[in-house]
This record gives C-alpha cells, structure tokens and sequence, in this order.
C-alpha cells in the first residue's frame, strides 16, 4: 500500500504505462475467449491500486484526527499521538488476523518515512521557528543537540554492551558495535514526537525552544554516529583503525555544516525568486516548498543532515518571502504547511502503530526494560550536567523544574523507529531485538511521558506560554528595551546577546535584505513595529466584522441605494452618516483603534455587505503600512495579472481609494455646501498647478494626480514606470531604495492619490477637477493636512510632511475615545483652516 | 592613563561600590578600564559625545534618548563621573536570584528606568506627546505622521485607564506584567 519507492508522480506516470500495456493484454486475451465487446464501464482496481491505498490512509489518518477531537475527554486526557498509534494498533490488529493486506504493504517503509514524510514536518517547525527565541538559546541547543546526544549515545551503547556480561539479557550475546549503533538511534530526541507533544502542553517559549531545537538538531550528530557505528560494524570491529574514527568526527562537521549550507543556499535562491513573481502569485506557495523541498532531498543526495538543511531553508524563507509574496501567497504557504505537517504526523504515528504488529519482533525483556532505563537515566544526567555547564553563560539560568521538564520531555519517536527498521540484519544480527526495543522505547515514551507529561507541568508550575493578544504598549516597550540593552552593552563593554543580535540584524538589513527584497526597507525603520500595528488592526476590524455582522447592512440598507459613485455622495444625508458610524462604534470592542470608526461610513456605494466589509477590513489593513517597506500587494492581482497593465493597475488600487473615500466626504456632509464650494473654488485654482487638463476617464485621472506628484512621470499607463521614477520628496536622501514593486515605495504617494475607481464620468464638476487636483486640497484624497499643532507641539513639520503626508484618515487630536461625530466635527474644522495653506507648500516642493 | 588621582579607583571606593551595587571587584574593575577607555580626553566623566562615538550607540534608533538619559537623570552637567556610570549599570544587573538583588536592580528600578526613557519631563507621566517622539525615533523611516500618531493613540488607548490620555507610571507596569522585563532589562556582566 504505502511501499511507494518511487513518487506519486512516478506512480501515476507508471501507472499510465501499466494500464496500457494491461489494456493490450486483455484485449489479446478476450480476443482469444469470446469476441470484443464494447464495455460501458470497467472496474480496474490494479490501475490505482497504489495511488487509491495512499489516499485512503490519507483520508483515514484525518478522519481519525477530526473524530478525536470531537470528544473533548479524549482528546483532553490522551495526546493525539497516542491516540493515533491506538488507532494504529488496532487497524494492523485486524489487517494481520484477517490477512487482507500483506504483511510488507502496510509496515512504516523507512524510505517513505524520510522521504515523504518527514521534510513537510521538519520545513514546518523550521518555518514557524520562533527565531528570537531560538537564536537567544542557540548555545544552550547546540550544547545539548551536540554533546549530550553524542554523550547518551556512548552512554547507552557502552552500558547496553556492558550488560552482556550479566544474565540479565538471559544469554543473548550483543556486539559492542551493534550496540552502539543502536544507542546512536535511540538516544536522538524526536521532533516529530516533541512537536506533537509540547504543542499540546504549552510551556514556555524558552523551554520549548531548547527542547525542541536540541531534537532538530541533534540529527546531525545522530546521523553521523549512525552512520558511523553502522559502517563500522560493517567493517568489523578489529579492522578499525584510529583514522576512520578521527574521518567519522570530521564527518559530523561535513554533514552539520554541509546542512546548514545547503539549506540556506536554497532559501536564499527562494527568496530571490519570490523578488520575481510579481506577475505569478498564484505559484510562490509552491516554489516555496519546492525549493524546500529540493533543499532537503539534495541534501540527502549528498549525504549530509537533510533535517538540518530543510530546517535552516525554513527559517531563511520566512525571513525574507513574507515579505516578497502577497499577502494570499503568505496565508496559503502557511495553510499549506501546517495541513501538509500535520496530515504527515498523523500518518506517521498511525503506521507506527501499524508496523508493531508485525513478525519481525524478538522480545527480550532483559534487554527492552534495559533499553528503557538507560534511556531515562542518561537523559537525565545527561541534562543536569549539560544545563548547569549552559548555566555558566546563560543570562536567564535554567532551573531546576526546568530541568526536570527538559529531560521529561526527552522524548524518542518516528525517526529511530525508521531507523531501526533499515538496520542491514546480515550485518547486524540482533536487528529484531532492537527494532523491538525501539518500539517499546517509543511507545513508553509517547505514551507514559507524553500522557503524563501535561499534568506535571500544572503540577510542578511550570511557567507557561503566554497566550495573549500582542498589544502595542508591549511590542513598543520591548523593542525599547532592545535598544536600550543593546546600547548598554555596547557602552559598558560586555559585548551581550543584545549588541549580536543588534549587529547581525544591521548586516542583515544592509547585505541580505537588500538583495533579497523586492523592497529595501528604510534605514532605521522599524517593521516589527508596524507589522504589530498592522496586525492588531487587521484583528480589530475582523472583530468588528464579526461583531457587526447583519448590523451593519442593515445600516446600508437604510441608505439610499441610488447615490452614484463619486457624485451623488455629497447628497447623502446625515442620517446615514450616524446610523453607520454609530452602529459601529457600538460593535467597537474595546482597544479597538479609535479611527477604525472613520472607515467604513460611507459603505453605502456597495450595496453588497461583503464587498462593504472587505473594502472596510483592506482599508484598515493599510494604516500601518510603512512607506517603503512592507510589501502588500493587493491581492486583485492574482485574478488581474494578465489583464494588461493598466487594467491590472486599477485593481490593485482599487482598495487604496476606498480607504481614502469616507471621511473627506463625511466632512462635506457635515460641512455642507459650503464646504462644496471650497472645494471647487480650490480645485479652480488647480489648473495652475497641474500641467494637464482635467479630463474624464479614470485613466486620465491617474495620470493626472501622478503628473502632480512627479513631474517626472511619463508613462502612467505602466505601473512600473510610475512608481520607479517616483523618488523620495521628503529631504531625506533615499537610503538605498531601489524601489520597484508596484505600489509600495515612495511612489505610493503618488499611488495613493490615483482614483480609478471613480468611474463616474464627470457628473459633478468639482469632483472631476478635484480627482485631478493636488495634495492638499482634493477631499477625496482625504487629505487633510495634519498640522504640527494637531500631532503635537514637538514635531516641526516640514512643507513636505504637510503636502506629502497630508493624507489623514483621522483627527489627530483624539486619543481616547470621544463621540464619533464630535470628532468629525472638529476635523473638519481643521480642515477648513488649514486648507487653503497647502498647495502652495507643495507646489514650491515640486 | 589613570594619572588623575581624583579619577584613580580607590581601594575603599571599590569596596563600598561593590557593596552597595553587588558588582564583584573584578566586574568594577572591568568597567572601570571600559569607562577610560570611553573617556578619551582622560578628565575623569564621560559627555554625551564620548557616548556617541561608540559606533553601535551612535546608529542606534534610540541612542540619543538613552544618552539623554543617563545625562541627565543619572549625571549631572552633561557629565558622568565613573561612580554615577556603575551606578546607572548596577541597575541592569540580573536580580533574579534572591541574593543578588540590592536596591538598584529592583524590578521596579528597571521599569522606571524604562519609563524615564519615553518621560523627559519628569511629570510622572507619559503623554501623546512623549509618546510620539520616542515612536517617531524608533519607527524611523518616513511614515505617515498620521500613521504615527494612529499607533500612539491606540498605544495610550491601550495601557489608559483613567481616561486622562497620559499613561501613569503604575499603567506603564500593568502592561509589562506578563513581559519578562525583569529578564530583558538585565546583562551579563563579565568578570
């Protein structure tokens, strides 16, 4: 069933070839019993036999994960591992008395382990690496992954062998070799078991780190020392000279090293492709996993620790193609590894228990209950030893709970029983002994440990992860005190974490960033930051969403449905305007950002509650945008990219105008016509400022508004041109952005102010000619000038800050939370006052 | 170097320094040669330009806030003596184990050390203003003031529960409860 040596492409591509020769056959044989018929359906089973049984198991490993969690008693008091191989069990239970299967057909084939089931979980961990904390601990992880796996091995082995020598093993003879390459095996601490249990446990950052770290890296040295007992063994244990133990030690810096390498060559090469795919979202998911892939399966192919590669290939990839990809791309990489890491761990622990009930055991209680306890003793020794030497230099020192919990969580799993099931039995006669032993090392583990280990760590009061909304008081006072630590070490001499982390990630921005980005981030910017914002934004507004939902279309509904877009705005009435903005600030949870409010009140253009969301939700999604840094494309561009540039364009500003929409036009409700005729008298006096004619088609409007921010502009028709050519206004020289995406840069200055989406033809004059007009002035373009005075009396703001950044989606004035429409009020006051001071400012800029 | 007796690190100095800060005299001792080293005109304080020369400070989003501060809240005149310099580092000594804490590495010390980084004015509170400035520093970049100032009011919305748009010291500490500030605002000192 799951014997597949080859992949499933090949399957499917021999299976092709199968089928026709089979056709033929029959055709020969049918020919011979009685004449040919025409048949209106065949059953042809052998045709997907294979495919069909690796499907099936597929679809039985997740049927059995969503039936588990429908009972909330299990799943609360067994971990889903455990369960699983239950399952296992029970399954190869039936399967071996009932014979259907052969025995071969369903027993874990080690090839297929590593080769299709073990990288999508390995790249999974890698991906979703929490890098500070692991690159914090890294020489804690390193000390364990290297020297205590390497200590248990020659630990174990030795003891193992040593207990020969007494009846405990009831006179089986065990070699020292085999012995030792069965400890190199069984002392590794799985990942896959690991995962599966501490994400279930929840402790904290810092310990799950080391454990979790220790078990991906110790593959190396497991790796190594397997490789090494075996051949060894192979050889024989008097022809071993002194140089092939000094070559096996060199081996292990090839193979870690040589790992590590590969791994972040080909996350390297991803990130660089993902500059280009601009024009092909719809594949960067899948160039990221191949790339990944190809990173471990090379690494296999030379040989060295694939674990390591896919894992540092992970890590690499989410560095920097988060930032590449769009926002779509990025969900569904994340989706995808995530469905493919856990559907693999399921399958993995199902076949474990599967593969127990097999012939191939050799119970021998001496040696198993042995096995066993060296294993748990030298675990733990080897921690307390190791952790108190990591102690000496850690900041934060490893207690001992722990301790205690480190050599708890110690846990053995798939990769040792793959292992184990490859071991050459001409070469290693006490195969079955050992494949047994794993077995029961495994099960003891994943079963006793990891049902007992959750209840110990409540009960021993482990600190636990922290499960909690990032708040930006906390992500901002935690980069501060960053930079604070850093700078003191740096002043005091001491050289910390700190001042590392600080000068990697400098070297990392000037080197590495830029090469790799479609989008150098600024010097000095702080994208963590914004991204935090971004983010407890993004999860207000679905908060809102939720929360609003039937409320707020209910609100639209109430509106008039005839207002057309882009002139029949100014006749809404202020009815509307309280009913929406009302409604929603009373769905506002608390800590909602104030001017989330701002957004969505006039919604009322799309009679559909979706798109009214959507555009609602995007809109908001943008606030935290950093000028050059942060890359959101919009995701129009998956359905748009071959539609031709200018289409394409549109689209992908389409949400960006949105944003800008309401409140300008809120402000001429509560303005009034008044305001109205401000907004004409300004837009007349455009003409002067803007080389071209105000004309019509959205097209032309974007051109327009580009033509006033850059005069250098040429092509607007081409997105790219428009936004290469735009160049930083604001006087500080453009630390090395060679910007060229589409909308991001400097230019979304420029890109902001384009408004394909009114395709109103020009109903209302003032309009038209404000759509074309500059900064400043054009109420659509919201952008109302902030003042010095607004923001705060320190800042000096330059004409620049005044023109460029006039694009205010919220009084600035606000920082608790008064009445929505007060608000309102007092911004258009400050709009009124300020209006007329800001072409002028820009235009000397220009 | 050390030819100023004034400056010269007295025995009974050093005893007392260790005392009241927990600083072995090995650990003094280093700093010591750090602070002559920083102090480059030999005249026994370090100015906000000795500090500045350090490349990393110099580059940092906030070195200049931090300088600010330790100028002046921790020195005086601009300047900073070697007593007030291990004064100011006695406080990011780790103070986890019960023994090692003394009364600068409190804590609350930390936190209030944090504090006075966004509160110059010393009013015991932080407002949108102060708020702004240390974000405008640390975002860097050019963003949107109007991107700004949304952070900074969701920031005070956030830890503000006296509704008086400023953040009080006693805020401030909420929000770091379940941050291992304690931790983070602690190095190793080498011996």
């Amino acid at each position: 069933m799951l014997r597949s040596k080859y992949s499933i492409v090949f399957i499917i591509i021999f299976g092709l070839i199968i089928h026709k020769y089979y056709c033929k056959e029959q055709t020969y044989e049918h020919l011979q019993s009685k004449p040919l018929r025409f048949h209106v359906a065949e059953f042809n089973f052998d045709h997907v036999s294979n495919v069909y049984a690796i499907t099936l198991w597929i679809l039985l490993g997740s049927l059995a994960k969503v039936g588990f969690h429908l009972s909330h008693r299990l799943t609360e008091k067994f971990p889903e591992s455990c369960l699983l191989i239950i399952l296992g069990l029970i399954v190869g239970a039936l399967l071996y008395v009932t014979h259907l299967a052969e025995q071969k057909a369903y027993v874990l084939n080690s090839e297929t382990f590593f080769l299709f089931l073990l990288p999508p979980i390995i790249l999974e961990a890698g991906y979703f690496m929490p890098n500070r904390p692991f690159f914090d601990n890294l020489g804690t992880i390193l000390l364990l992954a290297i020297v205590n796996t390497l200590f248990n091995t020659i630990c174990i082995g030795l003891t193992l062998w040593g207990f020969q020598f007494t009846p405990i093993y009831g006179g089986t003879q065990f070699d020292m070799l085999p012995c030792l390459v069965f400890a190199a095996l069984i002392s590794a601490v799985d990942p896959v078991a690991v995962l599966a249990t501490f994400t279930e446990i929840h402790v904290n950052d810092m310990l799950y780190i080391v454990v979790f770290g220790e078990s991906l890296l110790n593959d190396a040295v497991s790796v190594v020392l397997y490789r090494m007992f075996e051949s060894f063994a192979k050889i024989g244990q008097a022809n071993i000279i002194v140089m092939d133990v000094v070559l096996g030690c060199l081996s292990f810096f090839v193979v870690a090293l040589g790992g590590v390498l590969i791994g972040i060559i080909f996350g390297v090469i991803a990130c660089f492709t993902t500059k280009f795919t601009e024009h092909t979202p719809v594949l960067e998911p899948l160039i990221i996993l191949v790339y990944a892939y190809l990173a471990y399966l090379t690494s296999e192919m030379f040989s060295v620790s694939g674990i390591l590669a896919i894992t540092f290939c992970g890590m690499v990839m989410k560095q920097y193609v988060s930032f590449n990809i769009s926002k779509k791309s990025d969900a569904t990489t994340e989706y995808v590894l995530k469905m493919l890491s856990s559907i693999m761990e399921t399958i993995i622990f199902m076949f474990m228990g599967l593969s127990t009930v097999s012939d191939n055991h050799s119970w021998n209680t001496g040696f198993v209950l042995m096995t066993i306890l060296l294993c748990l003793v030298y675990r733990v020794i080897g921690i307390a030893i190791f952790t108190n030497i990591a102690n000496c230099w850690r900041l934060l020192e490893l207690t001992r709970i722990d301790m205690l919990i480190m050599s708890y969580g110690g846990l053995r799993g798939a990769i040792a029983f793959a292992l184990a099931l490859v071991l050459d039995e001409t070469k290693i006669e006490r195969k079955k002994e050992f494949v047994t032993a794993t077995i029961a090392v495994v099960f003891f583990t994943v079963f006793i440990q990891g049902i007992t280990i959750g209840p110990l760590v409540k009960l021993l009061n482990v600190r636990r992860k922290q499960i909690e909304e990032p708040t930006m008081s906390a992500k901002l006072t935690n980069r501060m005190m960053d930079h604070v630590m850093t700078c003191l070490e740096e002043i005091s001499g001491s050289g910390g974490s700190n001042s590392l982390r600080d000068r990697i990630r400098n070297f990392d921005r000037i080197y590495f960033k830029r090469w790799l980005l479609r989008d150098t981030p600024e010097i000095r910017m702080d994208i963590k930051l914004l991204q935090t914002f971004k983010k407890i934004n993004t999860q207000s507004a679905m908060r809102v969403h939720d929360a609003s939902r039937g409320l707020v279309p209910a609100a639209a509904a109430t509106t008039s449905t005839a207002d057309e877009p882009g002139s029949g705005n100014n006749l809404k009435s202020d009815r509307r305007f309280e009913n929406i903005s009302e409604l929603i600030a009373a769905n506002l949870p608390e800590n909602t950002v104030p001017d989330l409010m701002f957004f969505e009140n006039r919604g009322g253009d799309h009679h559909h509650d979706d798109v009214q969301m959507h555009h609602f939700l995007d809109s908001n999604l943008f606030n935290a945008r950093p000028r050059a840094a942060i890359h959101h494309r919009n995701q129009d561009e998956t359905a748009s990219s071959d539609d031709g540039t200018h289409n394409r364009f549109e689209k992908s500003y389409h949400h960006r105008d949105h944003r800008y929409l309401p409140s300008p036009l809120d402000r001429e409700h509560l303005r009034g016509p008044k305001t109205i005729s401000k907004i004409i008298h300004n837009a007349n006096r455009l003409p002067a400022i803007d080389p071209h004619p105000a004309t019509t088609t959205p097209r032309q409007h974007e051109s327009r508004s580009q033509s006033i921010s850059t005069t250098r502009e040429n092509s607007p028709g081409s997105s790219k041109h428009r936004t290469k050519s735009l160049s930083k206004k604001s006087n500080q020289t453009p630390p090395s952005t060679s910007v060229h995406s589409e909308n991001e840069g400097t230019g979304a200055t420029a890109a902001e102010r384009n408004h394909p989406w009114r395709h109103s033809s020009a109903t209302d004059e003032a309009k038209t000619l404000n759509v074309g007009s500059k900064h400043g002035n054009d109420p659509h373009l919201h952008n109302l000038p902030i003042t010095g005075e607004d923001i705060s009396g320190t800042y000096q703001k330059s004409p620049e800050s005044m023109g460029e950044y006039a694009t205010t989606t919220k009084p600035e004035e606000q920082s608790s939370r008064p009445d929505v429409r007060v608000l309102f009020k007092k911004r258009s006051q400050n709009t009124l006052e300020h209006q007329d001071d800001d072409p002028d400012e820009s235009v000397t800029r220009l | 170097m050390g030819s100023n007796a004034s400056i010269m690190l007295q025995q009974e100095d050093l005893q007392n320094i260790c005392q009241q800060t927990g600083f072995t005299t090995k650990q003094v001792q280093r700093l010591y040669s750090r602070f002559k080293t920083l102090d480059k005109r030999d005249c026994g304080f370090l100015t906000r330009e000795d500090l500045l020369c350090i490349p990393e400070v110099n580059i940092n989003p906030l070195g200049e806030r931090l300088i600010d501060v330790i100028m002046n809240d921790y020195g005086e005149n601009n300047k900073i003596n070697f007593k007030q310099f291990i004064f100011l580092l006695a406080k990011f000594r780790h103070g986890k184990v019960k023994a090692s804490t003394t009364e600068f590495n409190t804590r609350e010390c930390k936190l209030r050390f944090l504090f006075d980084m966004y509160d110059r004015n010393h009013d015991m509170k932080i407002d949108r203003n102060e708020l702004l400035e240390v974000l405008k520093m640390m975002v860097g970049g050019n963003i949107h003031e109007e991107q700004i100032a949304t952070i900074a009011d969701h920031t005070i919305s956030e830890l503000d529960k006296d509704g008086d748009k400023s953040i009080t010291f006693e805020e401030f500490c909420k929000t770091l409860e379940r941050i291992d500030a304690d931790d983070k605002m602690s190095m190793k000192f080498l011996s």
